[in-house]
């Protein structure tokens, strides 16, 4: 009697934690064929499933343009269902912007066409793809399930493209992740930076060649004359402030991190350091102020021992 | 008959010793292995929960092989004879001791590798013998104690083995100095197939008339070329840096 319970309990339980797990993607169109799909601004958990990146689609004459596949099979599904709503055109190319999990684990889904990404991308996620994968499950459990694997199989190389009536200029920078791609499209005006820019989101740093050369190339994305960006995280902007909250946000760190090591502090003292409250309205900022620390910490004190 | 008799001094066995364990305080932390660790690094003796023994962690362990941890018994400077530091469930447990003398300011700060998410404690022996605990919960993905050292992937280690960079810092409180130094060693753990264990185990900083101000006995889970820092309620210069690992090899550095 117990037992037919508790397979009672179970049979009634299982449909309604199966449609707990999907993704609610919308699309936002945010230019003439071009297709913004927002995620939260908040950091993975297995309520929102890694619901957590911005993914996007160009609907070009010659087939639709993919970029970033999200962060699991069932996200992967989730988009190309998405994708399927607005347009019947084929697809014709899908994009890995870096390497970084969130941005290509949902590639299984569109295993059938072209998946390109920069050359360094390509080899960062064929060595370290998996072990991604496996913190993925352990961060959003069982959403991942099924989940994969598949490395971009074409690589893209940095310039003019022109495709179905769209002017696309792709660029190769590197301060997110050390092979970060961005896309302009000269038809539409809408500048793509992906991870290269967080907006309302700090920021995040395990791959980074430096804050230095990412504020950099935060200047380089300033000159670009856009109507829209989609930052890689964080709200779109028609204007130069997500540039200007990267740029700030980007110089304080480094002045941070640069401060305490000639003051000698050990990396928890740097971890109290207060974060300005002009960076207020940056979700995760503390958490992620932490997990820079961690990563960049080091190098700034052994540039101390050497002066 | 006989049989319940054994049965019922075993339940009052068992009960003496419940008594026994609750005149000992919990363990705010819940650990599993509190009263285990605690045995082995304290022995069967009373002990106090003590919020003033500052162990500070971050929210999480970033990377298990480099956690950040600082331990400040300054509260109870000037009666400490020694501090012990371990991780609850690290397959290598202890960390470090710590020693220090009246021209220390004990507090200390270092990096560990953790294997899992863990207690970690740092328990102050008084000099008047009595034992305060503090604590700190570490949030980690874990593996950090079964990873080769990144040194086994690259000879760099082989040639700067025991190569010492230091500086001296102002005080983070009143008057005395800190001291910084990073030190090149794979530190390793000996739970790596094939690769032994290889680690500094002593520690030490001496004044300018050769006394040790601060000793350290380190195990294992301080990480890989490790970064140590120290406070002394000292603002004489002349400090040297002593350290010995476990294949018997001697470093020596004037700071």
């Amino acid at each position: 009697m117990k037992h037919l319970m508790i397979l009672m309990l179970l049979v009634i339980s299982a449909p309604t934690l199966a449609a707990r797990l999907e993704y609610d993607l919308r699309a936002e169109q945010v230019a003439d064929n071009t297709w913004f799909v927002e995620g939260k601004t908040e950091d993975f958990s297995v309520e929102n499933g890694g619901h957590i990146v911005n993914t996007a689609f160009i609907v070009t004459t010659e087939g639709v343009i993919v970029l970033d596949t999200g962060v699991s099979r069932r996200y992967g599904e989730a988009l190309l269902a998405l994708i399927r709503t607005r347009t019947d055109q084929p697809i014709r190319l899908v994009i890995n912007t870096h390497q970084h999990p969130d941005h290509f684990l949902g590639n299984q889904a569109f295993a059938d066409w072209p998946i390109a990404a920069l050359g360094q991308t390509q080899a960062q996620i064929r060595q370290h793809g998996d072990s991604f994968a496996e913190n993925m499950y352990r961060l959003v459990g069982d959403w991942m399930r099924g989940t994969e694997v598949v490395v971009p199989d074409q690589v893209i190389e940095p310039g003019m493209m022109d495709v179905g009536g769209h002017r696309l200029e792709w660029m190769e920078l590197s301060g997110h992740s050390g092979a970060d791609l961005v896309l302009f499209d000269h038809s539409t005006g809408v500048l793509f930076p992906f991870d290269m820019v967080f907006y309302q989101r700090a920021l995040t740093t395990p791959h980074t060649p430096g804050l230095k050369q990412w504020q950099q190339e935060i200047e380089q994305l300033q000159a670009i004359p856009f109507k829209v960006m989609l930052p890689g995280h964080g709200p779109k902007v028609t204007d130069q402030r997500a540039l200007e909250q990267m740029h700030d946000y980007l110089g304080w760190l480094d002045q941070v991190l640069a401060a305490s090591a000639e003051q000698g502090l050990s990396m928890t003292e740097v971890m109290t350091q207060s974060i300005p409250s002009r960076f207020d309205g940056i979700a995760l900022r503390q958490v992620e102020f932490e997990r820079t620390v961690s990563h960049l910490y080091p190098q700034y004190e052994e540039a101390v021992f050497d002066n | 008959m006989m049989r319940i008799y054994q049965w019922l001094t075993g339940c009052a066995a068992l009960l003496c010793m419940n008594v026994a364990l609750a005149a000992q305080p919990p363990d705010p932390l819940n650990s599993v292995l509190w009263d285990y660790t605690r045995n082995i690094f304290l022995g069967d003796v009373d002990y106090r929960f003590n919020p003033d023994v500052r162990v500070d962690v971050p929210a999480f362990a970033e990377d298990p092989t480099q956690v950040p941890i600082t331990v400040d018994a300054r509260a109870l400077s000037g009666n400490i004879e020694r501090i012990v530091v371990w991780a609850d469930l690290n397959p290598i447990q202890h960390i470090f001791n710590y020693f220090p003398s009246e021209l220390a300011s004990p507090k200390v700060s270092l990096r560990i590798k953790v294997q899992q998410s863990t207690a970690i404690r740092a328990a102050v022996l008084t000099k008047t013998g009595e034992w305060h605990i503090g604590y700190a919960q570490l949030d980690a993905a874990g593996g950090g104690c079964t990873t080769p050292s990144m040194g086994n992937a690259d000879p760099y280690w082989q040639s700067h083995l025991g190569e010492v960079k230091a500086r001296r810092f102002a005080a983070d409180d009143s008057e005395g100095a800190r001291y910084k130094f990073r030190v090149i060693h794979p530190m390793d753990t000996g739970l790596v197939d094939a690769i032994p264990e290889f680690y500094l185990q002593q520690v030490e900083l001496k004044g300018p008339e050769g006394t040790t101000v601060v000793r350290m006995e380190l195990s294992p889970p301080v990480s890989e070329n490790p970064v140590i820092t120290f406070d002394l309620d000292d603002t004489r210069s002349g400090y040297t840096l002593w350290m010995r690992d476990n294949g018997g090899n001697e470093f020596e550095q004037t700071l």
